[in-house]
């Protein structure tokens, strides 16, 4: 496993912060009770975490930026996750190993990366599986509810704030069906948010009422740049910000930043030729693992561009 | 799978990237005449260079379009990106507007591009794009001849390694995309119909319309080459697979898919590694040229020439002489197309150093600037004229359907895709009806139209053309049908009763056809389906077909299984086919079912045969038990007793099971007369335990009557039984003197099992007195082979000081290194005998290579190779059965197979890399050559090279070539272990003899 320097934001000069202390808890276990309300504080960092979704999301920089731009006085950064096709189990974390040890790497990542907040998004790859695959689920998601907790912080995890993200609709040629097979997966996220102290972005029930139905996927699975851009408003709504005002692409300048700092670091926690600096022919071409650190300083200096062009929209 | 180290700082082993390719001084100047000059080119051709740097540079795939244009993707940043490296790589598009046969204009339509490893056209002005994990659309919306929409199409492809992610784009005769990735890529792409995952190399087949994405074959280690013949058949070359080309249909995996125990093979072994793949043919080539299979040697510098004759469900391959051979080490052809004129066009990568396992990411002698297209033309003969399809009529396109031109009926084709079924469908319909039934072509032509309407496609009920389809599925044409069966599928889900469609064609006279009905149902599913797939079982079948019926049965095992059972499946009086299937499917649920029609009787002999085989493999105790009673039979000759014996061993091996009650009556084989039977017998006794009979393999062990063989197992197998007797007769057979070398040390091997200790003691003694280089490393290999072996045998030496022969030492220290493994406790106690010997007290370092290099040395070497040393007296030293080189390497067809085929080693590798890996074995391992160390639940220590692996079983090939299987759920421990080629195999010689075997495996392949 790589070594990544836990990110930090850089201070952010001048911020008086008056942050309500967040109520969940004492939201009771059960009955599941509407999942509490979530929000942004500064200095938080950030972790993304999820499928295809979250990946492209690192791409493309919305819903950072989104979130950026709607708390300009706290310094936040963010860390994507995502991995195309992946489901709780972290079914294409495994490489050449099996699920399992592809799970545990991911942990790991995160007791590196020591998130105040985790944005957990899932349910929609595992929704093929219909409602025969919903109880293994529901029991995933718990348990990596858990365990990404402890890994952010082991000594308090109650203090690990997790965000849980329903998937968004699909818009494909059989769409009804897949959305009927998709609509008790997004229940049960709501559900295991609420017993588990979770926060919620409700994409699944949210965004088809903020876009009036428009179409917001560009393949009938995977949101367009008006989806992410839409999906942002919600993302910042959910945080207890106003919703947003419609726009397509709000901090075009900013978002070239957020994509900027998510490439590189993209490079250094994925990189490519994995096989020759990390695992099994690492004899072979292991000195140029070297080369990984040296994104650390290069991702810290994209961050700073990105705190200086976020404080601009203050 | 693979023991990973937590941290990314951990750097192996002494990694000395100044010293790859070191041999690499004398670079060639990157002039195109000289490199053109220093080609060897076939009579009757010529080349010229079609296109060169600065219009292109690292050029890695070519497509042409069908207006005449040739898209390039080049990349500089391979192999790796830099930390703060922007991903610039680009796709330029060539014309060559004057018609000359040079490009004269260049376009760069994309760049921001990182590792384009593949580029197709969509023929509407955008291209397909490989961009490492992603599959990207690019559109030029303004017309401008540049791209300005940039749209991934699928992500999630894996980037493990840089030369095997997503490659080699082609489209299909059914509109399809085609690509591919190498073995180390993991991918996971999210589709509409879900997540599609592919771990380990394959093709895949791609509609971007549907984002319908399915895995078409797969294994492999790179698919580089991928090519359609007139039919729609799928010939494929692999980069590293080394069995030259490859015949790929629905469903076939080969050498090194992932998850199956069971794999295809090329049709030309031991032949080198090839890179892209083309068809060639029409009217500019000569007569023989016609249909040829050109794909690429890089590594030897090479474009390569292959006749296909069709045999069987698929075909035979002949590999003629080059086209061109260079002795330039820069020439890398990497692609080739035919193109719109009827020459052959090659891409040429252009570079001294190829792969970046072995030589450093950032070695500065890496090309990242320069490239070729060379462009071969036959001499005298007339161009085919080129074609603009964007100029043509839809009755043009389809008239050119009938060009002699391959190159201009793709183009059609692909022009037909693009202006869509909406248009062309009526313009097709018209077509086909104009069709002369009596013209040669007609059943092609015919076949090409329903090719349109299945690429047209978009999944209505009303584009499948039913007609068309039962026509050419009754086409007296073999390959129509074969081809149409395929199409079957695509429709399927808007035909009323798909399986039935093909019922006709299981029983096909043409074994293709009836491989292609086998696919089609088992892609289809059901009852009936499998039913129907199963009558292939009545036929006769070559390894392809058979593979594809066993492929059929495993995957509609739940569709028969339970009729099977029950007594409802319908097997039309052939019970071969439930045979055969429950076998397949190793389905141990179904036989009972078996055991209850042998009982019935009446079964054909085969049957019959077939019947107990299934048995032995997948039975219960039980059923095991049915078997045995056969064996012990007296009426069962020997060689069947010796066969089923040989199933129930197997049976104990892989799953454990033992037939039930009382196994003394084996004891009566173990006096066969017959050897194999004798054996198999003894192996029972051993694996059944059967200590009653330890007596009697007492007396086989030193009977003068036996063959050394049945000795030997008898010996082997007493190490086996428990108790003190076995062990004292062994103990007796042990000592020096008592017998023949070979039975001591078959004795002492045999010890190791009973008790480590005492076996240990027992070497270290006779180790004194030995001679026998092959007793001796059959005792080591004991020792290696054993749970904790190595270290009770290390501290066994200690014990014995001064009395352990420092020779014996040496052989030790080669026996650890063929092992694959570090065993840090045996090295060390022989290191410190051979101290000891030379009068050190310590283990010293210097107990290294004798041929250790400084990086002066290695100059002065590499100077010393190239200028004194003699290739003849080279190959003479390769050959010296002490040196053992060609007991594990072939060059070409001559030698064993365990280590990598040497034929092309010269042209590949330059000097300092094949003396860093003599001296240094285990530094650069030759991709599929790392092994695995694989610990068993009954302390068996087994290393070896990778063959297969399934959810049941890993199969590996050890030291000696020989296959090893272990079930999967006997494995306790896996690591990652080193080269199987042992250290210091070369320290007995001389300075200069090392230089002549340098210097005459750099010639190989040049």
């Amino acid at each position: 496993m790589m070594h990544l320097s836990r990110f930090s934001p850089p201070a952010v000069v001048g911020l008086s912060i008056a942050v309500a202390m967040i109520p969940w808890a004492a939201v009771p276990a059960a009955p599941p009770a509407p999942p509490p309300a979530w929000v942004l504080r500064d200095g938080d960092r950030v972790v993304f975490l999820g499928d295809t979704f979250i990946e492209r999301e690192g791409d493309r920089g919305f819903i950072e930026t989104a979130l950026l731009a709607a708390h300009p006085e706290a310094a936040l950064t963010f860390r994507n996750l995502g991995w195309s096709g992946d489901t709780v189990w972290a079914e294409s974390r495994g490489v050449f190993d099996p699920a399992a040890k592809g799970y545990e790497r991911m942990l790991g990542l995160v007791r590196e990366l020591e998130p105040t907040i985790i944005f957990v998004a899932y349910g929609r790859n595992e929704s093929f599986k219909g409602d025969a695959g919903l109880a293994a689920f529901r029991g995933q998601l718990g348990k990596l509810c858990d365990d990404l907790r402890t890994a952010a912080h082991a000594n308090a995890p109650q203090d690990v704030r997790l965000v849980f993200v329903t998937p968004h609709r699909f818009e494909s040629l059989d769409a009804d069906a897949r959305n009927a097979a998709l609509a008790p997966y997004s229940q049960t996220i709501r559900e295991v948010a609420a017993e588990k102290q979770a926060g919620l972005v409700d994409l699944f029930a949210r965004l088809p009422e903020i876009t009036a139905g428009a179409a917001v996927t560009e393949n009938g699975v995977h949101l367009s740049n008006v989806g992410y851009a839409q999906a942002a408003r919600v993302f910042v709504e959910a945080g207890g910000r106003p919703l947003p005002t419609e726009s397509t692409d709000p901090s075009a300048a900013l978002r070239k930043l957020v994509v900027a700092k998510n490439t590189l670091f993209f490079h250094r926690w994925r990189p490519a030729n994995e096989t020759y600096i990390f695992l099994f022919r690492k004899h072979e071409q292991g000195n140029n693992a070297v080369e990984m650190p040296q994104f650390d300083a290069l991702v810290k200096e994209a961050e700073q561009k990105v705190q200086n062009s976020a404080k601009e929209l203050r | 799978m693979i023991v990973r180290i937590a941290a990314a700082v951990l750097i192996a082993l002494s990694v000395q990237p100044a010293l790859a390719q070191r041999g690499l001084k004398d670079i060639p100047p990157p002039d195109p005449a000289a490199e053109l000059a220093a080609m060897e080119i076939a009579d009757g051709y010529e080349v010229n260079l079609f296109a060169a740097d600065p219009l292109i540079s690292k050029p890695l795939q070519m497509n042409f379009d069908p207006q005449g244009r040739l898209w390039v993707s080049s990349s500089s940043i391979y192999p790796q990106i830099r930390p703060g490296e922007v991903a610039n790589d680009t796709v330029t598009i060539l014309e060559d507007r004057d018609g000359d046969g040079r490009a004269d204009a260049s376009t760069v339509f994309a760049d921001g591009l990182l590792m384009p490893t593949a580029i197709l056209p969509d023929d509407l002005g955008g291209a397909y794009v490989a961009n490492s994990t992603e599959f990207l659309h690019l559109a030029d919306t303004n017309g401008d001849g540049r791209a300005d929409s940039r749209k991934v199409v699928l992500s999630g492809f894996g980037t493990e390694d840089t030369h095997h992610i997503i490659h080699t784009f082609r489209r299909g005769p059914d509109a399809r995309l085609y690509f591919s990735q190498s073995i180390y890529i993991h991918s996971h792409v999210e589709t509409p119909q879900g997540v599609r995952r592919l771990n380990g190399g394959g093709i895949w087949r791609f509609q971007p319309e549907s984002l319908a994405l399915d895995v078409f074959a797969r294994g492999w280690v790179n698919t580089w080459g991928h090519v359609f013949d007139a039919w729609g058949r799928s010939l494929a070359t692999d980069g590293a697979g080394g069995e030259g080309i490859y015949y790929a249909f629905p469903g076939a995996a080969f050498q090194a898919a992932v998850g199956t125990p069971r794999v295809l093979h090329g049709m030309n072994p031991s032949s080198p590694k090839y890179c892209g793949l083309e068809i060639i043919g029409g009217r500019h080539l000569p007569d023989d040229a016609q249909g040829l299979l050109v794909t690429n040697d890089f590594r030897a510098n090479r474009v390569c020439r292959f006749r296909l004759t069709e045999a069987g469900s698929g075909f035979t391959s002949e590999k003629l002489p080059d086209l061109i051979h260079s002795k330039r080490v820069t020439f890398r052809p990497i692609d080739v197309k035919m193109g719109p004129d009827g020459a052959i066009y090659i891409a040429d990568w252009y570079n001294p150093i190829i792969q970046h396992g072995e030589v450093d990411f950032r070695d500065e002698r890496r090309d990242r600037t320069h490239g070729r297209i060379w462009r071969v033309t036959a001499k005298g003969r007339p161009l085919v004229p080129r074609i603009d399809c964007k100029q043509l009529s839809a009755a043009e396109l389809l008239g050119q359907l009938e060009s002699p031109e391959a190159h201009a009926r793709d183009m059609a084709r692909r022009e037909l895709f693009a202006r869509g079924g909406e248009q062309m469908r009526p313009e097709v319909d018209r077509w086909l009806a104009a069709l002369d039934p009596k013209a040669a072509n007609f059943e092609r032509l015919r076949l090409d139209g329903l090719r349109l309407k299945q690429g047209f496609d978009r999944g209505s009920a009303t584009e499948v053309d039913l007609p068309l389809l039962q026509a050419v599925l009754a086409s007296p044409e073999s390959r129509a049908r074969a081809a149409a069966a395929r199409i079957v599928c695509d429709w399927a889900d808007r035909l009323e009763a798909p399986a039935e469609l093909l019922a006709p064609l299981v029983d096909d006279p043409a074994p293709q056809v009836r491989l292609e009905a086998v696919r089609a149902l088992a892609t289809l599913g059901g009852t009936r389906a499998a039913e129907l797939a199963l009558h292939a079982v009545d036929h006769d079948r070559d390894d392809s077909l058979d593979y594809a019926v066993w492929l059929a049965a495993r995957e509609l095992r739940e569709a028969w299984l339970p009729a099977v059972i029950d007594g409802t499946f319908v097997d039309g009086g052939k019970f071969g086919r439930v045979i055969f299937a429950v076998r397949s499917a190793e389905a141990g649920a179904a036989v009972p079912r078996i055991v209850a029609r042998l009982r019935e009787g009446g079964l054909s002999a085969t049957d019959r045969a077939a019947a107990l085989d299934c048995i032995a493999t997948l039975g219960s105790p039980q059923d095991l038990r049915l078997v045995f009673d056969i064996v012990v039979d007296p009426a069962t000759p020997p060689a069947e007793a010796s066969t089923l014996l040989g199933h129930l061993l197997g049976a104990q091996q892989r799953r454990r099971a033992v037939p039930a009650g009382d196994l003394i009556a084996v004891e009566k084989l173990l006096a066969s007369s017959d050897d194999a039977c004798a054996t198999r017998a003894i192996e029972a006794v051993a694996a059944w335990k059967i200590a009653a009979a330890g007596d009697e393999l007492a007396a086989i062990a030193t009977q003068a009557t036996r063959s050394p063989a049945v000795c030997g197992a008898a010996i082997a197998a007493l190490g086996a039984l428990p108790g003190n007797a076995s062990r004292e007769v062994l103990l007796q057979l042990a000592k020096a003197g008592s017998g023949s070398v070979q039975t001591q040390a078959a004795a002492l091997a045999a010890l190791v099992p009973q008790s480590r200790e005492l076996a240990a003691r027992q070497a270290v003694a006779w180790l004194a007195t030995a001679s026998d280089t092959a007793a001796i490393d059959g005792v080591y290999r004991a020792f290696l082979t054993a749970k904790d072996g190595a270290a009770t045998l290390a501290a066994a030496i200690d014990a014995a000081e001064a009395s352990f022969p420092a020779a014996l030492a040496k052989s030790g220290l080669q026996a650890i290194s063929a092992a694959g493994r570090q065993e840090p406790a045996l090295a060390k106690a022989l290191e410190t005998v051979v101290a000891r010997s030379v009068g050190s007290a310590a283990p010293q370092p210097a107990s290294g290579p004798r041929h250790a290099m400084t990086n002066a040395d290695l100059d002065a070497f590499v100077e010393f190779v190239r200028t004194k040393a003699d290739r003849g007296r080279g190959e003479a030293i390769y050959k010296r059965e002490s040196l053992k080189c060609v007991s594990c390497h072939r060059i070409g067809d001559d030698g064993a197979r365990v280590g990598p085929n040497l034929a092309a080693i010269g042209a590949a590798s330059p000097l300092d890399y094949i003396i860093d890996s003599l001296v240094y074995p285990a530094k650069n391992v030759k991709e599929g050559f790392n092994t695995l160390v694989v610990l068993t639940d009954d302390g068996q220590v087994v290393t070896g090279i990778q063959v297969s692996r399934s959810d049941e079983e890993l199969v590996l090939r050890d030291a000696i070539g020989k296959e090893v299987k272990i079930p999967t759920a006997d494995i306790d421990e896996e690591s990652a272990g080193t080269s199987l080629m042992p250290a210091g195999l070369i320290d007995g010689l001389s300075r200069e003899e090392l230089a002549d075997l340098v210097r005459y495996l750099s010639e190989l392949g040049r």
